[in-house]
């Protein structure tokens, strides 16, 4: 086991050197740099002395390989660079902005599988019932909402109609966490409710449940013992992808209900071409990825010892 | 004895449920496809005029889902709509669903080297900010709907390859596919005959429920220039549009947003009846 | 004696935790102000006037203040310098306004101005090539300035927010969008980071009394948002509320909405390498079929004012001044037809040797109001019969520097400064004529332009200039944002300006 997860923490590094270079060559490939996206924010002209004059001080004129090479260098010494747009120190600024972001994480993770899991069950149990149509609409619902619907939808009638949660506040964490937490999980549960559904009912069909039913087990055994454990695959490979997804930050969320997280950054520093940021920011993206995926494998392996590690022998 | 035939005999009602609300989802699907693929003949008011005097009529009589900010007749918009919202999620859908459960398959499957990299691969992808290829790819290609679906779609297939991968796994010691192996069933046939129908519960339910959030994440590209060009109608930049109308003119955003709904919620019921309807376990 | 002790500790701590509840009650008086305008991607986080945009910053609230203003009119006024006068082409003499103090507790001198404006064109971008500054000397409270070629505009562009005096011995504390300093104004800022700013008021303040005790400035990045939070009361105070909910707030007796018309211009450059847009009857068909009017009315709401040249009608030499072709959809079709562009085909489309007049509109979605106009434009033009083609990217700069349109829309601040010039020398025969226009008669005015001095003269030329640029139909220019301030109508003192750089003031109360 340590020989396997050494051994898929060592292809992190192809990974890492791939996926900078392809997003350094892709920002390259999107057109426009950083000093015209700043000049044109403001919405002023400059002449074109002080646009050169800028790029030169980025190292923008230089030819593309020797950009990377230079930000590959910095990177390895420790040294991320600095943010063309803040020119603030991009460590610092990563650094800044984690917390929230893995806060949001947790609490939504959280609540979401508090919330998915049993609604999930139930209604694979009461498969067609009345509870399971409810469900299966109510999740529907919330997941043909695009998020920043429900955000709007929860802003307004908590904040403004009924007066509850205030829109921003900077001073108490936990007040501002409820919005957006809830924001997330309204899609989020919604969808897990519907893959734990599907899960357990793809379970609940198999013969050895039929057999177990048959030889008198009851119900509740069946799901908590045999049911839950075998659709546990499914659950973690998904979680591994949401927590994955959630770690890169969620830009609506976090733009609406003004937490500052990694995901607006992102996409604040991508559309400003702002490449130290997003180089950054993707090798961030592939370390999480690489290890939420090495989580879920091994977690799958030890629920189900069925489930291969990749890479292992037949 | 008697108890087998009792259960013969349910399995036998339960089948022809199923078979007949397979035909009715499988008929509003038809429906909604031939709606959209007709949708400019179907439209009561041309979709595209625009009358200010009209402009932000809330639904009423002559207008059943009011009007947007240009008095453009919000039904006939969501209707015109429907051509290009219905099909091009349907492409990308499918093109990843296939391409991902696919290389899931044949890596949970095989396992080995090919499993390796081609989920490292799969990593790649799925860490890379999407909004980075996109601009990538509006910057090489240019703007237009095909591209924001090449976009999303090359970014998009790793999700699937990752679940079809861990439940390819699952499937993989189980003693009927040990049996089906014994009795000489080659790959392809232990794959798509075996293993694909009891994999595809989950897989078409991701699939289904994506389709909402394709939409979105189509008309979330069109500021790129990937997507429709105005005054082309389409869901997702329609709900865009209106959402800083929420409070004023909320018309704006829910008729799109329902007509959205109602298309995942078509798809669902086809995906859940079709999904009981193949279940082996079922099969007569 | 032990317990003596503990019952004095305990009257200590009763008291400690009283304290802070009886400063509340003395009824300090708050002001919480949410922007969408301060934000690190807009270059104008932090307080530094130095850097980038910052001193947009440091001058809306209320911390900076620079030597002369702009008023209503865009006109300048003294502000921290009293009086100027220029000696000769290259020589200006400032006068400085006595008993202005620092936050920092220095007095304010011609020397301590040197300082400052030394730093500003040491390290800003803009500042050296506007100023031109090649030295100073400073005497008492008189500040003379070199620069290295007539600079007509000098005090104009002194009035710019990268000209805030600040005080450099105190110097920048913190970097970027966290930078603090010691300025002039009401306020003094206790905090800054790059979404959010404390401010205090400035008990010393030069000109009088400053109403509110505490303000504080939120960043916003998103409209409704913004728009919820001044419906719960969460702030009292917004700029840049999205057009569509005003109506929330109009004809509201808890609101009061304060607007005036800006010179960020909202206007079309037809591209001249572009085969079809060389005929002037097609320019000006395009610009005759556009409904300036209707645009701003409805689809603006109300938050735009239609335009007929490059700034509004408060500059004097703004939209009255000029005469260009008004919404004329018929004499617009005669003026195609007069090129040979009718509907032959009858697909509603005019067409000349077989092919449909289709027009390639290029805009951005940055501004919302930009994409719109597209829209509707585009369906006001096929009344006339032009086939708008719309392509809506956030990559317009390489399609605009490539020259891949035949209509380019985009909006620019006309007169940061209050001075003409800016506009011409960018737009018209700088680096932002993405059209390819040329005309010697007005590169020679734009030259006249920049040398000079009188102000009267200046604004002659700058009718002359946009008038000469109406005449060829190069651009065409759709409205003026109607820039607006809403707040709780017990706040006063607080008024939108035609340029957007005065918010916070020492006038601002809370009644």
């Amino acid at each position: 086991m340590l020989k396997y997860t050494a051994k898929r923490l060592l292809l992190l590094i192809p990974v890492l050197v791939g996926i900078t270079f392809l997003s350094f060559a892709m920002m390259r490939l999107a057109g426009g740099d950083a000093v015209t996206y700043m000049y044109e924010n403001a919405g002023t002209a400059v002449s074109q002395e002080i646009i050169d004059e800028a790029r030169k001080e980025y190292g923008l004129d230089q030819p593309f390989l020797v950009q990377y090479g230079r930000w590959f260098m910095g990177m390895a010494s420790g040294d991320m660079g600095t943010s063309y747009v803040s020119g603030r120190d991009v460590y610092d600024t990563f650094i800044e902005k984690l917390p929230a972001t893995i806060l949001l994480m947790l609490s939504s993770v959280l609540l979401t599988m508090a919330v998915s899991v049993p609604l999930g069950i139930l209604s694979a149990v009461r498969h067609n019932k009345w509870p399971d149509r409810l469900i299966r609409f109510f999740s529907f619902t919330g997941n043909s909402m695009p998020n920043f619907f429900a955000a709007l939808v929860l802003m307004y009638f908590l904040s403004v109609k009924l007066g509850w949660l205030p829109v921003v506040t900077s001073e108490n964490t936990i007040l501002s966490l409820v919005l957006p937490t809830l924001t997330l999980t309204v899609s989020m549960a919604s969808k897990y409710t519907r893959q734990v559904r599907a899960a357990v009912l793809e379970e609940l069909n198999k013969d050895y449940v039929m057999g177990a039913r048959a030889r008198g087990v009851s119900g509740k055994v069946i799901i908590w013992k045999n049911v839950m454990k075998a659709s546990m695959v499914t659950i973690i490979t998904l979680l591994s992808l949401s927590v994955g997804s959630l770690l890169g930050g969620t830009t609506i969320v976090e733009t609406i209900f003004m937490w500052d997280g990694v995901g607006k950054m992102a996409v604040d520093a991508i559309t400003m071409r702002d490449y130290p940021i997003v180089q950054a920011y993707v090798a961030w993206m592939a370390v999480i990825y690489v290890l939420a995926n090495l989580a879920s494998d091994i977690l799958c392996h030890y629920i189900d010892p069925r489930v291969r590690l990749g890479g292992e022998r037949r | 004895m008697r108890r087998g035939a009792a259960a013969t005999g349910k399995q036998k009602i339960k089948k022809d449920i199923t078979k007949k609300k397979l035909i009715v989802f499988a008929a509003l699907t038809l429906i909604l496809l031939l709606a959209a693929a007709f949708a400019r003949y179907l439209c009561p008011y041309d979709p595209n005029e625009q009358n200010l005097l009209l402009a932000q009529k809330p639904p009423g009589v002559e207008h059943w889902m009011g009007t947007d900010r240009f008095g453009r007749d919000m039904f006939s918009r969501v209707l015109a709509g429907s051509t290009i919202s219905v099909y091009a999620t349907l492409v990308l859908v499918a093109v990843v669903t296939v391409t991902g459960t696919l290389a899931g398959m044949i890596c949970g499957w095989r396992g080995g080297v090919i499993d390796t990299v081609v989920m490292r691969v799969a990593d790649l992808f799925l860490a890379f900010p999407s909004l980075v290829f996109a601009l990538a790819v509006a910057g090489v290609l240019g703007g237009g709907i095909q591209n924001a679906v090449i976009a999303l779609a090359v970014i998009g297939w790793p999700k699937f390859a990752r679940l079809a991968r861990g439940l390819t796994m699952a499937q993989k010691e189980a003693p009927y596919l040990m049996a089906a192996r014994l009795a000489g069933s080659s790959t392809p046939k232990l794959l798509f005959k075996h293993i694909l129908p009891n994999i595809a519960g989950p897989v078409l339910v991701t699939a289904v429920l994506d389709i909402g959030t394709m939409m979105m994440e189509l008309a979330g590209l069109s500021f790129l220039g990937l997507g429709v060009q105005p005054p082309v109608a389409e869901w997702g930049s329609m709900i865009n549009d209106g959402r800083s109308m929420l409070q004023i003119a909320p018309w704006m955003a829910l008729a799109p947003g329902a007509a959205i709904f109602v298309t995942v919620m078509i798809f669902n019921l086809l995906g859940d009846t079709l999904r009981d309807y193949l279940d082996p376990r079922q099969r007569g | 004696m032990r317990k003596k002790l503990i019952a004095a500790v305990l009257a200590g701590a009763v008291l400690a935790a009283a304290l802070p509840v009886q400063t509340f009650a003395e009824e300090e008086k708050t002001f919480v102000y949410g922007t969408t305008g301060y934000s690190e991607e807009m270059g104008d986080a932090g307080l530094n006037p130095h850097d980038n945009y910052s001193g947009w910053s440091a001058v809306r609230y209320g911390v900076g203040e620079t030597l002369f203003k702009y008023n209503d009119n865009m006109e300048i006024e003294p502000w921290l310098a009293t009086d100027y006068e220029f000696i000769d082409d290259t020589t200006v003499k400032i006068t400085l306004r006595e008993g202005v103090k620092f936050s920092s507790g220095r007095t304010m001198d011609a020397l301590a101005v040197k300082e400052c404006l030394e730093d500003l064109i040491k390290v800003h971008d803009r500042a050296p090539s506007d100023l031109k500054i090649d030295r100073m000397e400073a005497e008492g409270m008189t500040l003379t300035i070199y620069t290295k070629e007539p600079c007509p505009a000098i005090i104009n562009y002194l009035g710019d927010p990268y000209g805030a005096i600040i005080d450099m011995e105190y110097g920048i504390q913190g970097e970027g969008g966290s930078a603090n300093v010691a300025g002039t104004g009401p306020y003094i800022a206790e905090e800054v980071s790059p979404t959010q700013i404390e401010l205090v008021k400035n008990e010393d303040y030069w000109g009088g009394e400053v109403k509110v005790d505490r303000v504080t400035v939120k960043s916003f990045a998103d409209g409704s948002a913004l728009t919820a939070a001044l419906q719960t009361g969460d702030i009292q105070g917004t700029y840049g509320l999205q057009y569509d909910n005003y109506a929330l707030f109009e004809n509201n007796p808890d609101y009061t909405i304060h607007s005036c018309a800006t010179s960020r211009c909202f206007f079309g450059q037809f591209n001249f390498e572009s085969e079809i847009m060389q005929d002037q009857n097609v320019r000006k068909a395009i610009e005759m079929g556009i409904d300036k009017e209707g645009f701003c009315s409805v689809i603006m709401q109300g938050r735009g004012l239609p335009a007929s040249a490059a700034f509004p009608d408060s500059f004097s030499y703004g939209n009255q001044a000029v005469e260009t072709v008004s919404y004329d959809p018929e004499g617009a079709k005669a003026l195609l037809e007069e090129s040979g562009w009718t509907d032959s085909d009858g697909d509603g489309y005019v067409d000349r040797d077989g092919e449909k007049l289709t027009v390639n509109w290029l805009t951005y979605p940055t501004r919302l109001e930009q994409p719109k106009l597209a829209e509707y434009a585009q369906a006001t033009l096929k009344e006339i019969g032009i086939d708008v083609k719309v392509n809506n990217t956030s990559d317009h700069m390489t399609y605009a520097g490539n020259g891949d349109f035949d209509v380019y829309v985009s909006s620019l601040t006309t007169a940061p400064t209050g001075d003409p010039e800016y506009f011409f020398t960018s737009t018209v025969t700088g680096p932002k004529n993405y059209g390819g226009y040329q005309n010697e008669e007005v590169t020679e005015l734009t030259e006249k332009l920049h040398q000079t001095f009188e102000t009267e003269e200046r604004s002659a030329l700058a009718v002359e200039l946009q008038q000469t640029i109406l005449d060829d139909d190069a651009m065409f220019f759709v409205s003026h944002l109607n820039m607006g301030i809403v707040t709780k109508s017990d706040v006063t003192g607080i008024a939108a300006h035609p340029c957007d750089y005065y918010e916070i003031t020492a006038e601002l109360d809370v009644e």
